[in-house]
């Protein structure tokens, strides 16, 4: 085997080679911050393309008028960043010896599997009726289930954890993303409170300097 | 000179009539009609009905009552007006208008254009007796020949009346000439737990078994014989599924009797009114504010909801889709009465907004008209019940104390035709009439549904989907697409199997040279890297051309 590749072969290899790419990565210390970056914004164009499109009879809400950005943001982007951050949060109290780039580019990695398959099985529904639909949720389950295979090699080989810890990890990084996401709300609600408090004195005084 | 006069007098006619038109078009509609398109939203419609009369006491000639000349006398101080209505029974067979006025104590007849027939005010052949107190202090008991606030009535095809004569606390059984027939009061069973039979609504099926609704009984309408014995409840509403019901659920697994004995018991919502159809199936509304289940059901003779049971039907949400919260009140839809129409299409009446929805047979939402502005013609106030006739919608309401007379416009009259037909299966001959509706409304869902199933029975799939995308029917546009691909991959069959056999074909020559030596390994790489270069050269050249440019300009510039 010939380790001497650029970044996309290594992507490729990655994403071929489930049980041992990772490792190889590790060993050679590759892994490219932009292409991470680039796989997490395909991931929000893939959630997109799947709420926005596909066969009329398969998706019929994406022929309404009515389109959101925010909870598909929230579904793809706020949600790997959070795993991210709770993952490097547990490991590093875990002994784990992932630092935050590593994880942050060992998760996007694994994505990628979900984003092909999500968008081939959304072309799909437009040439399949609703009886054939199996043959699209097949490929678009494959990708998932193929990312999540990803997931927990990556883990493993990010933090040289044992089949058993990373599963333990993974559950606490779970548990963190809720914990971060409720935080997030609170602290969200909260300066809007303050900035309501704010914008009320404001218009108090205002109120005062024209009368 | 003259031709100048005779221009001036037609454009003046001219300006005039569109006025007038204009005038005719819009005066009598206080409301603006909508409809739901397949996101619940409300949108824009046409009028399916148009108030076109108002009958009031005066109207009735209720003042015959009181003149001493008339043959309907009954006495100086009777009055002319209607009272807090309640309720308002049409008799098809004889066409006759049976109303109570709840307020006078009374049931006024009328003919079907509202002239007055006859009042009926005393009864004869009670078994009830009433106490009053006389003025010397006695007490006087007498016969229960009168009303006490009727609350509803039914009449059967021979002209037998039944009363819900709630104060009294019985429903009587009568014919034309008040003597009464059969009493039904409080049935003395184990079965009913109430105390009092405040009854409000009574409604006769085909065997002459008595329904009645008390407001104080849950278990669904008290069935009686037709001579009078207590047969049991007909068609108790289920409870909603509140988390609370849940909740209490789940503890009264695991608490004791006594425990169990102090959570509240989860009870359902009685329903307010009824109607029965042609065909004998009773259909009930429950005016309970958002109430999600059983809203509107349609019943069996065993007391089963068949709206459920059909495709669907678990998902139509009946009257308004979103409450309204205006200036700190909320209004939601209270459903208050519901009557059955020919080719049983379903009125149903809402208190709060006073609105009324129409349904066709298989529930698809027809028209919404009526409004609550009490002080115009076609808003209520107190709406209290409806009725249908023909292509006319009854409307009575108990504090305007008048009845409304919608009629059905043309567009109407066409909606009508079309939703028959199409309910009959007859897509292709209600073609013309859905093309005509979209002509005048095209935000009329149902059209493009209708459309769209007939093109589709013609095998004009293409057409058919773009119709049922519009109308938002993704099962049939399913189908449409299926016949569609077939039809596509039939005709181009060959042409796809030729390329195909040209593609193997190449594939294996070019294997086949490539073993030979003749093309070398990598030739599409080496392809790929001679466009890559001649983009490249390319690109420089252009780069070149510009920078010799500036560069050139520069010159020139110096």
């Amino acid at each position: 085997m010939v380790y001497d590749m650029t970044p996309i072969q290594w992507l490729k290899h990655v994403v071929f080679h489930p049980i041992e790419g990772y490792e190889d990565m590790r060993w050679k210390k590759q892994g490219s911050m932009p292409i991470a970056i680039v796989i997490v914004f395909l991931l929000l164009v893939a959630q997109v393309v799947k709420e926005r499109m596909g066969g009329f009879a398969f998706n019929m809400a994406a022929y309404s008028d009515v389109f959101n950005i925010v909870p598909i943001i929230t579904q793809s982007v706020i949600i790997y960043l959070a795993w991210v951050v709770a993952n490097w949060s547990f490991c590093t109290l875990l002994d784990g010896e992932g630092n935050m780039r590593r994880i942050a580019i060992y998760s996007a990695y694994a994505l990628v599997p979900y984003i092909v398959c999500t968008v081939i099985s959304t072309i799909m529904t437009y040439a399949l009726t609703l009886d054939e639909s199996i043959w699209s949720s097949a490929i678009y389950y494959v990708g998932l289930i193929w990312t999540a295979v990803l997931i927990v090699t990556g883990m493993k080989a990010c933090h040289q954890y044992s089949y058993t810890k990373t599963f333990v990890c993974i559950a606490l990084t779970v548990v963190g993303m809720i914990l971060i996401l409720c935080m997030f709300v609170l602290i969200l609600s909260l300066f809007q409170q303050v900035y309501v408090f704010f914008y009320t004195i404001y218009t108090e005084i205002m109120y005062r300097v024209r009368s | 000179m003259t031709l100048n006069i005779k221009k001036a007098l037609c454009i003046m006619l001219a300006a005039m009539l569109t006025v007038t038109m204009a005038v005719t078009a819009f005066a009598d509609d206080p409301y603006t009609s909508y409809n739901y398109n397949a996101w619940k939203e409300a949108v824009p419609s046409q009028n399916g009905y148009q108030v076109t009369d108002t009958i009031t006491g005066a109207d009735i000639g209720l003042d015959q009552l009181s003149d001493p000349d008339s043959e309907f006398f009954i006495s100086e101080d009777e009055p002319a007006t209607l009272s807090d209505s309640k309720d308002f029974f049409l008799c098809e067979s004889t066409e006759e208008w049976y109303i109570v006025d709840t307020g006078n104590n009374r049931i006024i007849k009328t003919d079907l254009e509202f002239n007055l027939l006859a009042c009926f005010k005393t009864f004869t052949g009670s078994s009830m007796t009433t106490e009053t107190t006389l003025e010397d202090g006695t007490v006087e008991v007498t016969e229960a020949n009168t009303l006490k606030s009727p609350y509803g009535i039914y009449v059967d095809d021979d002209g037998i009346m039944y009363i819900a004569d709630r104060d009294n606390q019985r429903v009587i059984k009568c014919n034309q000439d008040c003597e009464i027939i059969t009493e039904y009061t409080r049935p003395d069973s184990e079965l009913y737990d109430s105390v009092s039979f405040y009854c409000t609504k009574v409604l006769v099926d085909a065997a002459k078994n008595v329904y009645v609704i008390c407001p104080a009984v849950n278990k669904g309408a008290i069935m009686y014989s037709a001579s009078g014995t207590f047969l049991g409840y007909f068609g108790a509403n289920k409870v909603e599924v509140t988390a609370q019901v849940v909740i209490n659920k789940m503890w009264r697994k695991i608490a004791t009797e006594s425990q169990s004995a102090t959570l509240t018991k989860a009870t359902p919502v009685e329903y307010a009114n009824f109607d029965i159809d042609d065909q004998g199936f009773i259909y009930t509304v429950t005016e309970a504010a958002n109430t999600t289940t059983d809203a509107v059901k349609k019943l069996n003779p065993a007391g089963e909801n068949i709206i459920a049971r059909t495709e669907n039907g678990a998902e139509i949400v009946f009257g308004d889709q979103t409450s309204v919260t205006y200036s700190g009140t909320t209004y939601s839809t209270r459903l208050t009465d519901i009557s059955i129409g020919d080719n049983g299409i379903v009125n149903i009446l809402d208190y709060t907004s006073g609105r009324i929805f129409q349904y066709d047979r298989e529930f698809n939402l027809l028209f919404i008209f009526g409004c609550d502005q009490e002080d115009q013609n076609g808003g209520f106030d107190n709406p209290n019940a409806i009725e249908s006739y023909g292509d006319k919608i009854y409307v009575l309401d108990g504090r305007n104390n008048d009845i409304t007379v919608f009629s059905e416009t043309l567009f109407g009259t066409y909606v009508h035709e079309a939703a028959e037909m199409y309910n009959e299966g007859l897509y292709e001959e209600s073609l013309e009439l859905w093309q005509e509706i979209l002509k005048r409304d095209g935000n009329y869902n149902m059209a493009y549904v209708a459309i769209g199933k007939a093109l589709l029975n013609q095998d004009e799939y293409e057409e058919a989907m773009k119709y049922l995308k519009a109308g938002y029917d993704d099962e049939d546009y399913d189908k449409a697409f299926e016949y569609y691909r077939k039809d596509l991959m039939r005709n181009n069959f060959t042409a796809a199997v030729i390329v195909i056999a040209v593609l193997i074909v190449l594939y294996i020559v070019v294997r086949m040279l490539q073993k030979r030596g003749k093309i070398p390994d990598h030739l599409w790489k080496r392809l790929f890297r001679l466009i890559g270069k001649g983009i490249k050269t390319l690109a420089n050249k252009i780069v070149g051309v510009f920078t010799k440019n500036k560069k050139g300009g520069a010159v020139n510039g110096l």
